[in-house]
């Protein structure tokens, strides 16, 4: 069987505390240590605030599927949203030297995970996220 | 989360506790722009002790916040970070153009 954890919820931003619980525990279980479970959190957390806040344009009311497994030596991460996709190649972070606010979820989910696909497919989008144990992401001070 | 006011001398401390996410960045938002730009506070002090988790959306009511006070000619502070939101200002290339204090006190002394 495999070894993985499945949550459906709501694009409701209140259930965004229970949905990182859920996360962090799981990569702790997975073997992750305490930072990383931080950064793994974070990285899973921006992911999905951008399905409510661009998939779904903040629409509290829309379903949102997610897949925990371990994977590979790492944490494997598939999210699904029925909402409206881009194309991948519209999706960039902005200039982190350009002081301002917004923008910054993106560049924060490719620093913390090893991979991270998203495929706009017909009627859903799917983003897959990975991260294998001891790689860590670049914090520059 | 909770958020809350207080005078200390001339300047007005944030205190903010819980998490600061999508769900209630808006309020923090809303305290600190109020304090800067209605209220015209002079030294706007944010205490992040009691926050244990911050995102991208939090990061960018503090950035707001940030760019505000140097159009008024007024103090942005930021004391108190945990492990977690410090590592979230770092990996966002933001820690640099915060002014980040240890403590109150230390916040209060800087000229």
């Amino acid at each position: 069987m495999e070894h993985a954890v499945k949550l459906n919820f709501p694009s409701d931003p209140r259930y965004l505390g229970v949905v990182r619980g859920a996360i962090e525990r799981f990569a702790s279980l997975a073997g992750f240590d305490e930072e990383d479970c931080r950064w793994i959190t974070l990285a899973v957390h921006e992911a999905l605030t951008n399905v409510i806040r661009h998939a779904y344009q903040n629409r509290h009311d829309q379903p949102v599927e997610m897949r925990l497994s371990e994977r590979d030596g790492g944490i494997e991460v598939l999210m699904v949203d029925h909402g409206k996709g881009v194309k991948p190649e519209q999706m960039s972070g902005r200039d982190l030297e350009d002081v301002r606010p917004g923008g910054l979820g993106l560049h924060m989910i490719r620093e913390i995970m090893d991979k991270a696909v998203y495929s706009p497919l017909e009627g859903r989008n799917e983003l897959l996220l990975f991260k294998v144990k001891g790689s860590k992401p670049s914090v520059g001070e | 989360m909770n958020i809350a006011t207080r005078q200390n001398g001339t300047s007005t401390v944030v205190d903010v506790k819980g998490d600061i996410d999508l769900y209630n960045s808006p309020e923090v938002r809303k305290v600190i722009l109020e304090e800067l730009k209605e209220k015209k506070t002079a030294r706007v002090i944010v205490n992040l002790s009691g926050v244990r988790y911050i995102d991208s959306s939090g990061v960018a009511s503090l950035v707001e916040g940030l760019k505000v006070s140097r159009t008024l000619a007024s103090r942005f502070m930021l004391y108190g970070l945990s492990p977690a939101a410090r590592e979230v200002l770092e990996l966002s290339r933001l820690i640099r153009v915060f002014e980040v204090y240890a403590s109150e006190e230390e916040a209060l002394k800087a000229q």
